[in-house]
């Protein structure tokens, strides 16, 4: 990146006040104005929050007497050990996360292969129609699993089991998770089928020479090459599947069923008041995913090839 | 298939070009098929949502109905509206109109023939399923609008969404053009912590802000909650705008230095222009994202029944389950055309998508 002399020119008319510093501590400056925005957002909004939150969890914080406020240790996290809500709750998020990701991982890459077939037809339309329900809210897929789920009346029931002679099934609504993953694939799908397409054909046209069937192609060159795809991918669904800022956010409805470890939070947030026992429940929450990042970007080295070394520090 | 690979696919299969070309449709006819059903099954689901939504109560309300949008066939018979019914009669069904039940028999009408009065059937009425035939009827639609504030619910839907639109897009354009074009002290840490800021799960912040929001600010009961933070900026946006923003060659912006720009000159004349797929990749997120918006509303417009959106109202009908089935599923798709309408109506998403995925 390096400056040109007129670059400098410019700068330098623009950052005359600061004719002490310089050319490139006043590019660092101009530079520092535009980054403004998010700086005063990331402190406002992320840091002081997050580190308000720490010390509300070491507090009997409740919203409705906020002046009985006192410091009470670890007492919150201790409570988190004993507390089989939580647990359950934490074990049901992780449970999503492990069940749905790898879902969306290999539906959306199936679907990227068929999609770089060149003997598929209407691909315009059919990318548009795979995509749609990834931008569903999911209180909408939560509705639709209701009503096919529910035992006896569900149309699960009525149109396959009940013809079929098969006994209702109680547990449909584990259903839900898995339309939810499906319906989820959009982001994952275009990025892996973006990435399939700028390989090269010379690549394939290589190992073809070599003697490569299609399987082995695509284990040795698809997958590796489209690699970062698959990575940044599974980055967006992890966020979206606990519940970050993600992509295409659904915005799930809060309730215990939904995102379990977040609904509970709320519940003891804004059913119980329990302001200093909710922020301790944040922090084991935010330290697991922090975590869970942490082995997937450590893991990164091991199966991602990032095609220059620059990338890596950025993603 | 070009020539020379389907050539060289049928070395490697050692067949006649006929064989193989037959074998070589029937693979496309069966890939293009199986697509088709995958499609069809994929999509399946959302028919629950419409048909609901396209159902009366009294259908809803009826488990002999079919599960398709149906009303109950009626006969009038002497200034009265019988439900017409399947009566087995000798074997066979015979669909007559219900005139007067009692406990051991009941009184029909023949609508075929009317002028026959009366028939007697013995045996329980309440066994007799009802004639539906396909009826639709998009009464639940015009119910929501007029009796539940759906004007007004647009409106603040459009409100935020716009507002949040222009606080993201200005914010983040900003800061994605400083990552991108300026060497900055601890910038390539500070553009580390951004994309970090992405995994933090929203819970973690959920109760300071609260607090702050609700007592501090004393915002509770209003759009600011919701709109406000977007003016910072988001850091997936910001990630996304400055990757394409990397990629404009630096020479256009030295030409626009030499003619006298300055850099939010050249941001706008220069750089915008050159990033029309992927600033337009990002409204449409954006718009996605606050149309479904429903965290921050559930958290701080549960009191405002005027300033509320109609993603929270879809969400408070099917959660809090006061509203009937067939009106939370119209009050779904009120929402959801929108945005579907949006999404398919635009081409530059996809392909910016796309384009984001190679360069990733």
């Amino acid at each position: 990146m390096e400056i040109s002399k007129n670059d400098r020119n410019i700068l330098e008319r623009l950052t005359r006040p600061y004719r002490h510093l310089t050319m490139r501590q006043r590019e660092g400056l101009v530079g520092f104005l535009f980054l403004l925005p998010w700086i005063v957002g990331f402190l406002l909004l992320k840091a002081i929050p997050i580190l308000v939150a720490l010390g509300f969890s070491f507090t009997n914080f409740k919203m409705l007497e906020p002046e009985k406020t006192r410091f009470i240790g670890l007492e919150n996290y201790l409570t988190f050990l004993r507390d089989t809500g939580a647990g359950s709750s934490l074990f049901g998020s992780i449970a999503y996360f492990v069940q749905a990701v790898p879902i969306e991982m290999l539906v959306a890459l199936g679907l990227a292969v068929v999609f770089s077939s060149p003997r598929l037809r209407g691909k315009t339309v059919l990318r548009t129609l795979f995509f749609m329900p990834s931008i569903i809210p999911a209180i909408a897929i939560f509705f639709i699993v209701t009503g096919l789920a529910t035992p006896g009346s569900g149309w699960i029931d009525r149109l396959i089991l009940g013809p079929l002679h098969l006994p209702p099934m109680a547990n449909l609504y584990s259903l839900f998770p898995v339309l939810l993953a499906v319906w989820t694939i959009g982001p994952g799908f275009l990025i892996m089928l973006g990435a399939m397409q700028s390989v090269p054909p010379e690549v394939y046209e290589a190992a073809r020479v070599d003697g490569a069937g299609p399987i082995n192609r695509f284990f040795s060159i698809t997958i590796p090459m489209i690699s970062p795809a698959i990575f940044f991918s599974l980055v967006i669904n992890m966020i979206s599947s606990f519940g970050g800022v993600a992509l295409l956010d659904r915005g799930l409805a809060y309730s215990q069923s939904l995102s379990p470890m977040e609904g509970y939070i709320n519940y003891q947030m804004f059913s119980l008041t329990n302001l200093g026992y909710a922020s301790a429940l944040a922090w084991v929450m935010f330290v697991v995913v922090m975590l869970i990042t942490l082995a997937i970007f450590y893991s990164a080295k091991y199966w991602v090839h990032f095609p220059e070394e620059e990338d890596r520090v950025e993603f | 298939m070009s020539n020379s690979r389907l050539a060289a696919v049928r070395r490697w299969f050692n067949v006649s070009t006929l064989t193989f070309r037959m074998w070589n449709f029937t693979g496309t006819a069966l890939l293009n098929l199986f697509i088709f059903l995958a499609i069809v099954v994929y999509l399946s689901p959302l028919t629950y949502m419409v048909t609901t939504s396209l159902k009366t109560a009294s259908q809803l309300s009826d488990s002999s109905a079919p599960i398709y949008p149906a009303a109950a066939v009626t006969f009038q018979y002497q200034g009265a509206d019988y439900p017409v019914v399947d009566v087995p009669v000798d074997g066979r069904m015979k669909q007559w109109a219900l005139v007067n039940t009692f406990r051991k028999y009941s009184e029909f009408v023949d609508p075929a023939d009317p002028g026959r009065g009366l028939i007697r059937w013995d045996g329980y009425w309440g066994s007799l399923k009802k004639v539906y035939r396909p009826s639709v009827t998009f009464g639940n639609f015009a119910y929501l609008w007029e009796n539940q504030g759906y004007p007004e619910m647009l409106k603040n839907s459009l409100v935020v969404v716009g507002l949040a639109e222009l606080g993201v897009l200005c914010s983040s354009i900003l800061v994605a053009y400083g990552f991108s074009r300026f060497r900055i002290p601890g910038g390539k840490f500070l553009f580390f912590l951004c994309i970090a800021t992405i995994m933090i799960p929203d819970s973690i912040t959920l109760v300071p802000q609260f607090v702050i929001y609700t007592r501090v600010l004393d915002w509770n009961g209003s759009l600011l909650p919701i709109i406000v933070p977007h003016f910072f900026g988001s850091a997936i946006y910001i990630f996304l705008l400055r990757q394409n923003f990397k990629t404009i060659p630096r020479d256009m912006d030295e030409a626009a230095m030499l003619d006298g720009a300055g850099p939010l000159r050249t941001l706008i004349s220069i750089i915008l222009p050159q990033s029309v797929p992927v600033v337009v990749t990002v409204a449409l997120l954006q718009f996605f994202n606050m149309w479904n918006e429903m965290r921050m509303s559930t958290l701080y417009l549960s009191t405002a029944m005027d300033l509320r959106t109609m993603a929270f109202s879809a969400q408070a009908f099917v959660t809090i389950g006061f509203t009937a089935e067939m009106l939370q599923a119209s009050a779904i798709i009120l929402m959801i055309v929108p945005i579907v309408v949006l999404f398919v109506a635009q081409r530059f998403f996809m392909q910016d998508m796309v384009v984001t995925g190679i360069e990733k």
